[in-house]
């Protein structure tokens, strides 16, 4: 479970998120939806501990991450927004170092690698060089060392970002499997289809403020729109409200 | 038998980036062959030209003397066709066209008038036509006229021995060169390119590691997500340091390697020098050369993620490789004394260890240690500083 209260980061006198409070639960997949620049990344970063925020709390599974960053990082599996892969290492390799940095000892990490391989359809690719991977292929090996110590918490920004159907496709079986699982998936989109096909919880982000938190149906209600598009257009504050 | 305790996790963490690091940059192919011609160019170089040093040296022994107007002066002809590696020739027609279109180094010449003034005694005059601003035939002019002063010499003691005279009243001094550089210091003087081959490679070897790790890592995009990790960043960076140090001791091992390997080869002897090359002086290079690699690995490692680019730092590697060559060119042109303090300045000091170890006249290991130390101490300054950009939020996402 992850818990931001009052998150806050200036860049020079620009408020890049400015006040963003919200909390992603357990077997939920939260979504943080908002336009280009609404904070979602910087939001994001601060939550996996690469960003120091400027003021507020974030809590992962109780956890203080400001104080005890490593602790709350060691429970974080991360796609971040620069995911880049090594190119003269195979994919194995690539997951196989992840999960050494997080201490997996090497047997149960050769099983896990293995494992997390095989469920992403990405044993094809097991043993070659990244360097020539298409980018479905590069985000699914991001997204597999991401997960090869079974994080409880698996955070996402823009998983889906530029990948073709098939790509798409697989990524949200990842997110349902890690929900079934009992996980808490936060992931930030600006596809509305996405969010609404996925979330049972947005977060909708603009001007680095959290402009409305629910279930899709409560975001439809509350914005008085049918479609959760033009709800998302009226709560970013783009659209005249009816 | 003992087992050591387990590492301290942060310790680990360092050793998987370090093996992380090493197999990466071993499967850079291109990378490899750069630093291998890098490390390779220097000894070949060196050793190219030493010989081409000992062969102009033997040349010199060997000297073929162009005369004009041999008739003049059989007997002095007749004496240098005796001496040892010396071949009298016919001279040229015109001597100084010759020796200024270099088809002749040296031309004896010996004007009509010789014949007369050797019959009564007079200082007879002979020519060397030579041009002193050709450096490679000096060897054997000085021979011609080393010959001339020989024969000369031995013709005024025997009319000395004529006259009754003892030719030791005409030797009022007797000179006698005492040479104070151990052949070995001369030969170090000789190989003074060594230790700046040396101290090259520590920094070329690093340097490709050093920079694929740092500034490669963030323009890949990768350092976002390594950062991601439950990793310290000191560790990080330890491990990316060592890794490239490495790197740095295998070039430093490879060239002091092949540059000793290259003094079996060449025939130092001929030099003048009987220079030894045996363990306890690799020994000595190597305590010397391979702290030196820590500072460089930091210093490079440091710099370049302090770098915008991935160009931009390979931009400053060029830069900081010029500590080296000013220190080394340096050595060359100016001898270096030896003094207390230049052990405590990195770089420097290592370069006078090298030198002194290939003089054969190392100091003691207080010194070597010294120099290592403080190699240590300043590797881990950078390291810290390294970390600390790390920290800085503007270095790691380049805003």
């Amino acid at each position: 479970m992850i818990t931001a209260t009052d998150l806050k980061k200036y860049f020079g006198a620009v408020a890049a998120v400015d006040g963003v409070t919200f909390t992603a639960g357990d077997g939920q997949v939260t979504g943080l939806l908002g336009p280009n620049g609404a904070g979602k990344t910087t939001t994001l970063r601060m939550l996996y501990g690469v960003m120091r925020p400027d003021g507020g709390t974030i809590e992962v599974d109780h956890i203080d991450a400001t104080k005890h960053p490593r602790d709350a990082q060691a429970r974080l599996g991360v796609l971040p927004d620069l995911a880049g892969l090594y190119p003269r290492l195979t994919a194995r390799e690539q997951v196989r170092y992840y999960g050494e940095l997080h201490g997996l000892e090497s047997g149960l990490l050769e099983e896990r690698t293995t494992a997390l391989l095989r469920n992403l359809d990405l044993m094809h690719l097991a043993d070659r060089r990244s360097a020539g991977y298409s980018h479905g292929e590069r985000t699914k090996v991001a997204i597999a060392r991401a997960l090869v110590h079974e994080p409880q918490n698996v955070l996402l920004d823009e998983p889906t970002n530029g990948l073709d159907v098939m790509s798409t496709r697989a990524v949200r079986a990842i997110i349902r499997r890690l929900k079934a699982e009992g996980r808490c998936v936060l992931f930030s989109s600006h596809v509305m289809q996405e969010v609404s096909a996925l979330c049972d919880s947005i977060v909708v982000i603009a001007g680095g403020r959290v402009v409305a938190h629910g279930t899709p149906d409560e975001l439809r209600a509350k914005a008085g729109y049918d479609s959760l598009e033009d709800a998302f257009v009226a709560l970013a504050g783009a659209g005249e409200p009816r | 038998m003992t087992r050591p305790g387990p590492l301290p996790r942060w310790a680990r963490q360092a050793r998987v980036v370090l093996v992380k690091e090493l197999v990466d940059s071993f499967r850079d192919k291109r990378a490899l062959a750069s630093i291998l011609l890098s490390i390779l160019v220097g000894p070949l170089i060196t050793g190219f030209m030493m010989n081409r040093i000992a062969d102009r040296q033997k040349d010199a022994d060997d000297v073929r003397i162009p005369i004009v107007g041999a008739r003049n002066a059989p007997a002095l002809v007749q004496w240098l066709s005796q001496q040892s590696g010396v071949m009298v020739a016919t001279g040229p027609s015109d001597p100084e066209q010759a020796v200024r279109d270099q088809t002749e180094y040296v031309v004896l010449v010996v004007p009509p008038g010789y014949a007369e003034d050797f019959r009564s005694s007079r200082p007879a005059s002979i020519k060397v036509v030579a041009d002193g601003a050709r450096a490679d035939t000096q060897g054997q002019v000085q021979r011609v006229q080393r010959l001339l002063a020989q024969y000369s010499a031995e013709i005024g003691a025997l009319r000395l021995i004529g006259r009754g005279v003892s030719p030791a009243a005409a030797t009022p001094l007797k000179v006698e060169d005492v040479e104070v550089s151990t052949t070995q210091q001369r030969a170090a003087k000789l190989l003074s390119v060594i230790p700046l081959m040396v101290l090259l490679a520590a920094f070329t070897g690093a340097m490709q590691l050093a920079t694929d790790a740092t500034a490669g890592e963030r323009e890949r995009g990768s350092l976002e997500a390594l950062l991601v990790n439950p990793v310290p960043r000191g560790a990080l960076a330890l491990g990316k340091v060592m890794a490239s140090a490495l790197a740095g001791m295998l070039a430093v091992m490879v060239t002091a390697g092949l540059c000793t390997a290259l003094l079996r080869f060449i025939p130092l002897q001929e030099l003048g020098m009987r220079f030894r090359f045996g363990t306890p002086h690799m020994v000595g290079l190597m305590a010397a050369a391979l702290p030196v690699c820590l500072l460089t690995a930091s210093v490079q490692s440091c710099v370049a993620t302090l770098a915008k680019s991935f160009k931009e730092a390979q931009t400053y590697m060029g830069i900081l490789i010029l500590a080296p060559m000013i220190i080394g060119v340096m050595g060359t042109l100016y001898p270096i004394d030896n003094q207390p303090w230049m052990y405590g300045v990195p770089l420097l000091g290592q370069y006078v260890l090298l030198t002194s170890v290939l003089g054969g006249y190392a100091p003691g290991p207080l010194a070597f240690l010294v120099a290592a130390v403080v190699c240590v101490l300043t590797a881990g300054l950078l390291l810290r500083a390294t970390v600390a950009l790390l920290n800085n939020e503007r270095i790691v996402f380049g805003r």
